[in-house]
């Protein structure tokens, strides 16, 4: 008897179990969802690329803005700030890690595509359908790539990913 | 801060400028004056006291040695090692989640990982180990062996929606690049020390910060999905940053950028 009393004492005084306590909240399905789908092939759609001047001009607008709500200037036609859903737009920010003409701030972990066309294509070295898949989806001809995935993440269409290789492949 | 503290703070700064030459290109003129206005007077060093004060109600540093199983003289040592794995809880926490099992163990309210006064409160008593060297051992234990693990996995995992992981922007053939303007810190450098200079006063943010907070905002930043503050998962990402960076001076609180 005695000795059941005293352990009733003990079992209250160490009551609170410390690892219950512990805020330790689940992320596994939290990674789930946002995992990254495997790398992706795609072909490049018929007229992808244009020099029509509003293609261009999303394009740039794409390539040189991060998102809806840092953006200083109006979008081009067929671009917006916001989405259906009421979030903000996210642009590429492509500027973050490559030159180009015109770039402010431009970073270099990227490679530099200032006149593309006449450095790169014109020599044969890159076509309009590798520009394309390397936006789309930069894992194809490069597994470890630090570059972002665009079209496989949804965070950009098709038109949009053209929008960006007509711009990188215009004469500016 | 102290004279001593003041002078480390110095050499920090000193090392900053020498690791990187385009260090210029990250910090215009007014920021980097504005910088050394902080090293010298740190807004944080309000929130460690308010930290030592809550702290004090709340367990004490008596009551937190011996919960932990450790005299108080050997509080700094301990408090190094962190994260560490813990018989009590049953699994490798963070300082602040033995904050909470102290709270529960004193039978007061346990603290929430996200209050101010938790960042207080892990800020004092990570700053009882400034001085000493970041000490974590991820082989310590099969359970520390097990969160470096899962903490290299997240830390590589490529995610949300532009499909990047911390290792983008933070692996070893990347860093001193440049992000726009912003260098690419090496997490593992003496001149961030990351795992032994947080919590830490962010001038861009004109806020204090947890690690894991930070590594919450360049999750918010690159559009990874937040993960929440305790999670394994968050705690492994905490566990394999601090190996990164063992070895280096505990000084906190730290300035960032
Ligand atoms: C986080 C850094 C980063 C961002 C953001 C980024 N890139 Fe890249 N990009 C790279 C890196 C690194 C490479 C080289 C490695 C590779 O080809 O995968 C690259 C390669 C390229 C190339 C191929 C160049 C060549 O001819 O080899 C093109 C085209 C390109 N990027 C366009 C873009 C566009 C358009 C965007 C925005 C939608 C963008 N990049 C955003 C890092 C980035
Ligand atoms: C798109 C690029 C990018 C990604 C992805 C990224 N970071 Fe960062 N990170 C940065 C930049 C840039 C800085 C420096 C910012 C500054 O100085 O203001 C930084 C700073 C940090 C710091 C502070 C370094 C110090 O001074 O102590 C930590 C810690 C950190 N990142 C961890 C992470 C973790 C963990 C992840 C993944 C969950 C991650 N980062 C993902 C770009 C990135």
């Amino acid at each position: 008897m005695r000795k059941l009393i005293l352990l009733g004492i003990a079992t209250l005084l160490g009551a609170v179990d410390v690892a219950q306590v512990i805020e330790s909240p689940d992320a596994v399905a939290i990674l789930q969802k946002d995992a990254l789908p495997k790398a992706t092939v795609y072909t490049m759609p018929a007229g992808c690329v244009s020099d029509d001047p509003s293609v261009i001009a999303r394009g740039k607008y794409l390539f040189h803005n991060l998102n809806g709500k840092d953006a200083k200037d109006a979008p081009p036609e067929g671009l917006t700030k916001l989405l259906p859903n009421g979030k903000e737009k996210q642009y590429g920010n492509c500027v973050a890690c490559h030159n180009i003409q015109g770039a402010q701030g431009h970073g270099n972990v990227g490679p530099d595509l200032t006149k593309y066309h006449t450095m790169f294509v014109a020599s044969g070295a890159r076509n309009a359908p590798f520009v394309y898949q390397k936006i789309a989806d930069a894992r194809m001809d490069n597994p470890k790539t630090h570059m972002t995935i665009n079209l496989t993440t949804k965070l950009f269409n098709e038109r949009e990913v053209c929008d960006l290789t007509s711009y990188i492949l215009s004469q500016k | 801060m102290g004279k001593r503290s003041l002078s480390i703070a110095l050499v920090c700064l000193a090392l900053l400028g020498s690791a990187y030459a385009e260090e210029s290109m990250s910090m215009s003129a007014a920021d980097k004056a504005m910088y050394d206005e902080l090293l010298e007077n740190n807004p944080a060093d309000m929130e460690l006291s308010e930290g030592e004060s809550l702290f004090g109600a709340l367990i004490g540093k008596a009551g937190y040695a011996k919960m932990m199983g450790v005299s108080e003289k050997a509080l700094p040592a301990y408090i190094a090692g962190f994260p560490r794995y813990v018989d009590s809880a049953k699994k490798v926490v963070t300082l602040s989640q033995t904050i909470q099992m102290a709270a529960a163990s004193q039978g007061k309210e346990v603290p929430k990982l996200e209050s101010p006064e938790m960042l207080k409160m892990t800020l004092f008593l990570k700053s009882l180990a400034n001085g000493q060297k970041t000490a974590m051992n991820v082989k310590a234990n099969p359970q520390m062996k097990a969160m470096m693990t899962l903490g290299k996995a997240v830390f590589e995992q490529q995610r949300g929606g532009r499909g990047l992981s911390c290792n983008s922007c933070h692996s070893s053939d990347i860093i001193g690049q440049r992000l726009r303007m912003q260098i690419l810190p090496d997490l593992g450098s003496k001149a961030n020390a990351s795992a032994g200079t947080w919590p830490a006063y962010r001038m861009t943010k004109s806020e204090t910060t947890l690690l894991d907070k930070r590594f919450q905002q360049c999750m918010d930043n690159a559009l990874l999905a937040k993960i929440p503050l305790g999670s394994k998962e968050m705690v492994a990402l905490e566990v394999y940053v601090t190996n990164m960076t063992k070895g280096n001076a505990i000084h906190v609180p730290g300035v960032k950028r």
